[in-house]
C-alpha cells in the first residue's frame, strides 16, 4: 500500500493486488470488538453507574452502526475503492481516514480479544486461533500505513 | 486594557463560602488512558491528538506515560465532559475509563 498523491481534499493510496484481497477481507470482518468490551470506569464513584454503562454501550453502538454503513458505502464506490490492473485504487478524504481508523483497530483488538488478550505474542497458534491472529495482523499492517500516510510518509 | 474593579469590604462583615457538593458541572472527574499490549504507539499518539487537539509533543509523552508506567491521566474535568472524552477514545478502541478526582 503506497501514498501516491495527496491533495486537500483526498489521499489517494495504490495498493497491490494481495494488499487489496487482504484490505476487503479484513474489512468485511467489521465490527469485531464485542459489544460489551468497553467499561465506563475502573473504579465505584461514577454516579449511577449503571444507566451510564448503558448510554456508553448505546452511543458506540450507534457508533459501530454508523461506520458500518460508512464501510458498506466505500466498498460499493468504485471512485473510492476499485480494482486496477496491478491491484487497487483507494481514495480517502481526511475524514474518513479517521473512520477507517477506528474500524481497522476495531478489528486488531477485536481479535487480539478473541485470541484471548495475551501479553505477548502466542508460541503456537492452533485452527481456532490462527484467522484472529492474521485477522489482527493485517489490520495493524494498514493501520500502519495509514498512519505513515497521515505523517507525511508520502 | 479593562480596569480592575475594588472589592467592596463591608466591615464586620464576614462572607463564608460553604462547600457545595460535587456536581456533575464540577472538575471532579479524570480521564485515564490504560496500557494494552495491543494498540500501536503511534496509534495512540494520533487518537490524543485527534481528540484533545494537542501537539504531537503532548500527544506522544502521555503515549509514552501510558506504555511505561501502564497508566496516563489525560485531563480533569466534569462529569460530562469526562464521559465525553471516554466516549470518544472508546470510538478508537483505546482502554480509556473515567474515574472521581482524589
Amino acid at each position: 500500500m503506497k501514498l501516491i498523491r495527496t491533495t486537500k481534499t483526498r489521499l489517494l493510496f495504490h495498493l497491490g493486488h494481495w494488499e487489496a484481497h487482504l484490505l476487503l477481507e479484513v474489512l468485511n470482518l467489521y465490527p469485531c470488538l464485542p459489544p460489551a468490551h468497553h467499561k465506563l470506569s475502573k473504579q465505584p464513584g461514577v454516579p449511577e453507574p449503571e444507566a451510564n454503562q448503558q448510554l456508553l454501550d448505546e452511543a458506540l453502538a450507534e457508533h459501530r452502526a454508523e461506520n458500518q454503513k460508512h464501510l458498506h458505502a466505500l466498498l460499493a464506490d468504485r471512485r473510492r475503492f476499485a480494482p486496477t490492473e496491478k491491484g487497487g485504487r483507494l481514495s480517502l478524504p481526511p475524514a474518513e481516514v479517521e473512520w477507517v481508523l477506528q474500524v481497522l483497530n476495531d478489528i486488531r483488538v477485536g481479535s487480539w480479544v478473541l485470541l484471548g488478550s495475551p501479553e505477548a505474542i502466542p508460541a503456537k497458534l492452533n485452527a481456532k486461533s490462527a484467522p484472529h491472529f492474521r485477522a489482527m495482523e493485517i489490520a495493524g499492517y494498514f493501520e500502519a500505513q495509514l498512519l505513515e500516510a497521515l505523517n507525511g510518509g508520502a | 486594557m479593562a480596569a480592575t474593579a475594588t472589592p467592596e469590604i463591608k466591615p464586620g462583615v464576614v462572607e463564608t463560602t460553604e462547600s457545595k457538593p460535587k456536581s456533575g458541572l464540577e472538575p471532579g472527574y479524570v480521564v485515564v488512558c490504560w496500557n494494552d499490549p495491543v494498540n500501536f504507539m503511534d496509534y495512540v499518539t494520533h487518537v490524543f491528538q485527534v481528540v484533545f487537539g494537542w501537539q504531537r509533543k503532548k500527544a506522544e509523552f502521555h503515549m509514552l506515560q501510558v506504555h511505561e508506567q501502564g497508566k496516563s491521566v489525560l485531563m480533569r474535568d466534569s462529569l460530562e465532559k469526562a464521559e465525553h472524552y471516554v466516549h470518544q477514545l472508546q470510538k478508537y478502541s483505546l482502554h480509556a475509563t473515567m474515574e472521581r478526582a482524589e
